[in-house]
């Protein structure tokens, strides 16, 4: 079949019609780079795997603004950017292409076992873990007499271990939140809430609005330094391989972060018609009804704070 | 927000991995930092597969080990290799520079024993000119041969050798203008063994060589250094007065040390050979002002006794080579030093220099074989004295005095 062929048969199954046309030259180019025929994908079907994937991303265009049709540049930009054989894989194995399960049970199977194992740090659990999701991989799980295949939702943007670590993760935090919240009260050895601080009532109203301004105010990358480092605990190392970067970057991040909301919360105070010695005092007071250092208990200050701030912005 | 609320605004796994991946747009990172600012769960998601992600890089098996050939045996040393063969080629070239120079050294003895005389040199040999500078004069109007002969040998050494003033009234040439006709010209002479047949007494048998200078000519030519060898033999004792003060004052700065280096004061007188300069060890103090025999020298200094010590006195006649090591055992070589032979002790006390004593018909004394750090000395005897009777003096720790006229048998003097 020829490549103008299959990118017409291809637009006409269901995809905006003359919004999107697969570029024939790349199209080629792209077949002939991810060896799509070794899983015994038909020309064809490469080609409606490519158009489903970048009619599903817009080709990387404004998603919200007017369909429009994608240049061959940014078509080939688009496709450069995605990691086209795990995609293609994916593609293959969600339509039950056996050379390509059979390829990809070979590649993947023992590490996403071992994947599964590490995020549930439980040799028992990461095999059922592995194995629940296998099956669903797998397309075990049937939906209107439709094969459901998780593998559908990868697109291609990161490489298809990570996606099936990720989702692994998902499951496995998704399955301990249900049940932790199955648990039984009485087995839960929670610590006593801290004590409600005994400021004054309108002092600490004014406390908290400012706090929660003031973490209002940082943008998302240092509100998320600053949950992931005070509410999940997580270690300077852990973050730093999040965000890519060294644990001293993200230390430094911290430092800044809360030694600017400190100054962001008296702003705010003074702000609010108190004096700087006012709130320095009202700050001191929240401090020390809460107990110490500022940063040693900006934990209980976002907490006390109950979020809000996150809150809104989730809302938003 | 409840978490069962919030499931419908998560960002699905794509996303997650690819921000973790950091795959994402800015506009989209940005959106997903957003979203993990306020999500505890997909903080903890995105931690989570991180973590699954450094501890399968961490855990993954290694990849298989080639299987080696049989017959590449040689492969599991490749790492071996390389410092096997600089350690080879350092030993080679250690090697190499060694037999390198114990070639040289012993070429420099076949040169003293081919060349008895000068005059008997054949052309082909290579030039003695070196040793030319302390040839003392031969013939009535002495001319030695000219430093700068020796510059074919030793350029570079004998340049700032020769240039040092004369020592030990012997034989350094007055100046350079001689030059190779010079030093033809003194190959030309007779044989000085022609010459010893003639003058030497009959009793010396080693001691002949003295006698290769007519009287006259040595007496003019002991004149003429005279004055040099007063001036810098200033405050020079004999070994006997050394050896006398080292007595007296023990552990005094002049005393003979076994530690300093062996010396000879075997004047060119006693040479029988032009050549045999060269080897003829001179005492620092006089080696500055002997620029040859500070070759020579280091050619004594270069043997190696059968006891290991070092040798704190010698003695040469011809070939023969007499030394005593550190710990006064008195050493025999009729080789020029390849081969030694012990002398058992006929002395008393400890042996602690040997000398060539000798005579130019009077005209010269040798100096003992300095002890070792003391100035040698090549005395001047005022006045003719009469030929040695021995060719070898040996001389113990009490100043007693042996001789000997092969080196082997020793009697009291």
């Amino acid at each position: 079949m020829a490549p103008s062929e299959s990118v017409a048969s291809a637009a006409e199954t269901g995809f905006p019609n003359g919004i999107h046309t697969l570029d024939r030259a790349l199209a080629d180019e792209l077949w002939r780079a991810c060896d799509a025929a070794q899983w015994g994908l038909t020309r064809d079907e490469f080609d409606q795997i490519l158009l489903e994937a970048g009619t599903a991303q817009n080709f990387g265009l404004d998603e919200l603004a007017a369909p429009v049709e994608a240049a061959r540049k940014q078509q080939a930009e688009f496709f450069r950017g995605l990691r086209m054989g795990d995609l293609v894989l994916a593609r293959a194995c969600a339509r039950g292409n056996e050379r390509a399960w059979e390829h990809f049970v070979a590649v993947y199977r023992q590490p996403l076992t071992r994947a599964a194992i590490a995020i549930t740090g439980s040799e028992t659990l990461g095999r059922d873990l592995a194995d629940q999701l296998y099956a669903e991989l797998y397309g075990l799980n049937e939906r209107e007499g439709q094969r459901r295949c998780p593998l559908v939702s990868y697109r291609g943007r990161g490489s298809l271990m990570g996606w099936l670590r990720t989702t692994l993760a998902q499951r496995h935090v998704d399955h301990y939140r249900r049940t932790r919240r199955e648990e039984p009260i009485e087995e839960h050895d929670a610590p006593a809430p801290d004590p409600p601080p005994q400021t004054p009532g309108l002092e600490l109203s004014l406390l908290e609005r400012a706090i929660e301004q003031a973490i209002a105010s940082r943008n998302a990358e240092d509100r998320y330094l600053l949950a992931a480092y005070y509410l999940d605990e997580q270690t300077l190392l852990e973050i730093g391989r999040v965000l890519d970067v060294h644990e001293a970057t993200v230390s430094r991040r911290l430092r800044r972060a809360a030694s600017e909301i400190r100054k962001q919360i008296l702003r705010n105070l003074e702000r609010s018609g108190m004096s700087r010695r006012a709130a320095e005092e009202t700050m001191g007071a929240g401090l020390d009804a809460l107990g110490g250092d500022f940063e040693v208990n900006l934990k209980k200050l976002l907490q006390h704070s109950q979020t809000e701030a996150f809150q809104e912005q989730a809302a938003s | 927000m409840s978490a069962r609320s919030q499931h419908g605004f998560h960002p699905d796994a794509e996303s997650l991995n690819a921000f973790a991946e950091q795959a994402l747009e800015e506009r989209e990172r940005a959106e997903v930092f957003a979203h993990l600012a306020v999500c505890g769960r997909c903080r903890q998601v995105v931690a989570l597969a991180r973590a699954a992600a450094d501890a399968d890089m961490l855990k993954a098996p290694a990849p298989p080990r080639k299987t080696i050939a049989p017959n590449a045996w040689w492969r599991q040393w490749r790492l071996v290799w390389i410092p096997a063969a600089i350690v080879a080629a350092f030993g080679v070239a250690s090697v190499s520079t060694h037999i390198w120079l114990v070639d040289r050294h012993e070429r420099d003895f076949k040169i003293v024993a081919q060349n008895p005389t000068q005059g008997a040199a054949p052309a082909s040999t290579p030039p003695a000119t070196e040793q030319a500078e302390v040839v003392p004069p031969v013939s009535p109007a002495p001319a030695p041969p000219p430093a700068h002969a020796a510059k074919r040998a030793h350029p570079a050494e004998d340049k700032d050798l020769t240039a040092q003033s004369p020592g030990l009234g012997t034989t350094e040439a007055p100046s350079e203008s001689g030059g190779i006709d010079q030093i033809e010209a003194a190959r030309e002479t007779p044989p000085l063994a022609q010459a010893e047949e003639q003058q030497s007494p009959p009793q010396s048998t080693m001691g002949v060589h003295g006698s290769a200078y007519s009287q006259p000519a040595a007496a003019a030519w002991e004149a003429k250094q005279k004055p040099a060898e007063e001036q810098s033999q200033a405050g020079v004792d004999t070994p006997r007065r050394r050896l006398a003060v080292a007595k007296a004052a023990p552990g005094t700065g002049s005393a003979p040390s076994a530690n300093q280096p062996a010396s000879q004061a075997d004047t060119a007188a006693a040479v029988p050979s032009t050549l045999t300069a060269t080897l003829l060890p001179a005492t620092p103090a006089v080696s500055a002002a002997l620029p040859s025999q500070r070759r020579g020298f280091l050619a004594i200094d270069r043997m190696h006794l059968p006891s290991g010590l070092a040798i704190v006195s010698s003695a040469r006649s011809g070939s023969i080579v007499l030394a005593i090591d550190k710990a006064g055992t008195l050493f025999l070589s009729q080789d020029h030093g390849n081969t030694w032979e012990r002398i058992d002790t006929q002395w008393t006390g400890r042996a602690v220099a040997v000398t060539q004593p000798f005579a130019v018909n009077g005209a010269l004394q040798s100096a003992p074989a300095a002890q070792t750090g003391t100035a040698p000395e090549t005395s001047a005897n005022p006045g003719p004295a009469p030929p040695p009777p021995a060719t070898f003096e040996l001389f113990n720790d009490k100043n007693q005095a042996w001789v000997s006229t092969d080196g082997r048998i020793w009697t009291s003097k």
